[in-house]
């Protein structure tokens, strides 16, 4: 397996935001975890992502990942776009893009993460001509692209995607989707999370449905459940 | 002419005191926003705790540099741990206005009451880095302190504008500042970017307050107003920039000492406030915060 979720649970004091969760990912698999709005779907992958405290282990192909340590799971090849993207709107798209491989090339230098921008260029060629501009004055969904390429400088063998076509106009999450469809041919494990199953089942092989915090139901593709 | 190359240096001297302590704050806050009104107070000690160990514990000089940039780096790594890391890193202090403020407002109370304790009232000035005469020629008369201050603060501010600019640490620790989740989410640590550069700038302070003492002397009590006219300088650099941060200090030491020499010296204050109004009502992107964050 390259992801295993188990027992994962997630409190805000007292508010338990998701509990008892267990999943599991195969290699080179895209599964959906569909549900409503403010059920656990982004605490879930923010958990698994280690940028929130937790309990119940996660295991990136067979190793542990401590809680709470970002860092380790980025460096284990496990990166997270977040639903509001999370970009540094001061910094040009090409710092942006370029830190995303911080983990891998902090040791080697800036030529070094340079590469890893040339690499994602070639997914996002639209992102070419906006190198120079600062990541906040960006329209929504060319923030969604820089958000996607910095996770892809990175490299990862796991992706978590929460909400990537939230907000965005219908072409440019058809632009997203038709990305994500091309990385699903590819050997790449993802996590994608999405409130509308139609959507999320166009891409994903099986989906899992979240509750309350708690995972309910689950999906092959073709179903809409 | 000599009377203006004299009021030039003294303005640049000046100048980079402005915007040494500018570099510090700014620096620091880009990366946590928060901002260090500790800094003068770091300054404070490096010039007194190592005139007090050279005079006093009768360490050589170089070795009470040493042994004093030690103990604020080991004083700056404490604060951060003791109450930076609690309060950011565990979520347990207050955050908003109280995080940017008062922490280090706090420090720099604690600061004053131990330099009071162990120095005195005393004025303390380090020996010169640099000893000798003033350099002369003809009318034209410059410390050597005086050369070391502008040359610390001008190395100082390239180098940490070359940090950031050009560096995979420094545009890190620029994202930190920018988004912290956002910066995690690529595996930046933002507790560790955070804890070095403030113990970086404090050390850099402290060094300052070594060079410049020589000229101005410092009591237990001079670090608030090094870090109000630091906070001035960041200001004028929009709290982020620490290489302009020096190159506006320099500038507003100059025009403070023209105004000075040629007009009257009870102008300077005004100037400089009245010059930061100015710009943050009237033209707020010369200082870079013109645009919204997304």
């Amino acid at each position: 397996m390259a992801l295993e979720v188990a027992d994962l649970s997630v409190s805000y004091g007292k508010f338990v935001a998701v509990e008892s969760v267990t999943l599991s990912v195969a290699a080179g698999e895209c599964v959906a975890v569909i549900g409503p709005n403010g059920h656990g779907k982004s605490s879930m992958v923010t958990a698994v992502a280690g940028l929130v405290r937790r309990g119940g282990t996660v295991r990136l192909f067979g190793n542990a990942l401590p809680p709470g340590r970002a860092d380790t799971a980025v460096r284990a090849g496990l990166i997270l776009v977040p639903e509001r993207r999370h970009l540094y709107p001061e910094l040009p798209v090409r710092d942006n893009i370029m830190l995303g491989s911080y983990a891998r090339t902090r040791r080697f230098g800036a030529r070094a993460a340079w590469e890893d921008v040339s690499y994602v260029l070639d997914m996002f060629p639209e992102l070419t001509r906006l190198l120079d501009q600062k990541a906040g004055t960006l329209s929504g969904g060319q923030q969604q692209m820089t958000a996607l390429a910095r996770a892809m400088a990175a490299r990862p063998k796991v992706l978590l995607l929460d909400e990537p076509c939230l907000g965005l106009a219908e072409a440019v999450a058809r632009r997203v989707y038709d990305w994500l469809r091309e990385m699903t041919e590819t050997d790449m494990t993802i996590l994608l999370v999405e409130e509308n199953p139609v959507h999320a089942l166009m891409v994903a092989d099986r989906s899992v449905r979240i509750y309350k915090g708690l995972v309910e139901v689950a999906g092959g593709r073709g179903d809409t459940a | 002419m000599s009377q203006f190359l004299n009021l030039l240096v003294a303005g640049l001297t000046s100048g980079a005191i402005y915007g040494i302590f500018g570099a510090c704050l700014a620096v620091w806050f880009r990366v946590c926003n928060v901002l260090n009104l500790a800094v003068g107070d770091f300054a404070m000690f490096g010039a007194i705790g190592t005139a007090w160990l050279v005079q006093n514990a009768g360490l050589p000089f170089i070795a009470g540099i040493v042994v004093d940039l030690a103990g604020v780096g080991l004083a700056a790594w404490l604060f951060d741990w003791v109450v930076l890391h609690q309060a950011f890193d565990r979520g347990r202090g207050a955050r908003g206005i109280v995080g940017v403020f008062f922490y280090t407002f706090g420090l720099s109370l604690v600061l004053e009451g131990v330099a009071r304790a162990w120095f005195g009232t005393d004025v303390w000035g380090a020996p010169s880095i640099w000893p000798g005469p003033a350099l002369s020629v003809l009318d034209f008369h410059v410390q050597r302190a005086g050369i070391l201050v502008i040359a610390v603060a001008i190395v100082s501010g390239l180098a940490l504008w070359a940090y950031l600019r050009f560096t995979v640490s420094g545009r890190a620790a620029s994202a930190c500042g920018e988004s912290t989740f956002g910066s995690r989410i690529v595996g930046i640590d933002n507790a560790k970017f955070r804890r070095w550069i403030f113990i970086g700038t404090a050390v850099l302070a402290a060094l300052f307050g070594i060079v410049e003492s020589p000229l101005s002397g410092f009591t237990y009590l001079s670090g608030p107003t090094i870090s109000l006219i630091g906070t001035i300088a960041a200001g004028f650099a929009s709290f982020r920039r620490p290489g302009r941060a020096v190159a506006i200090g320099l500038a507003i030491g100059v025009v403070e000492s023209m105004l000075g020499g040629y007009v009257s010296s009870s102008y300077n204050d005004v100037l400089l406030y009245a010059l930061l109004f100015g710009i943050i009502i009237f033209r707020p992107e010369v200082l870079g915060l013109g645009a919204e964050p997304a």
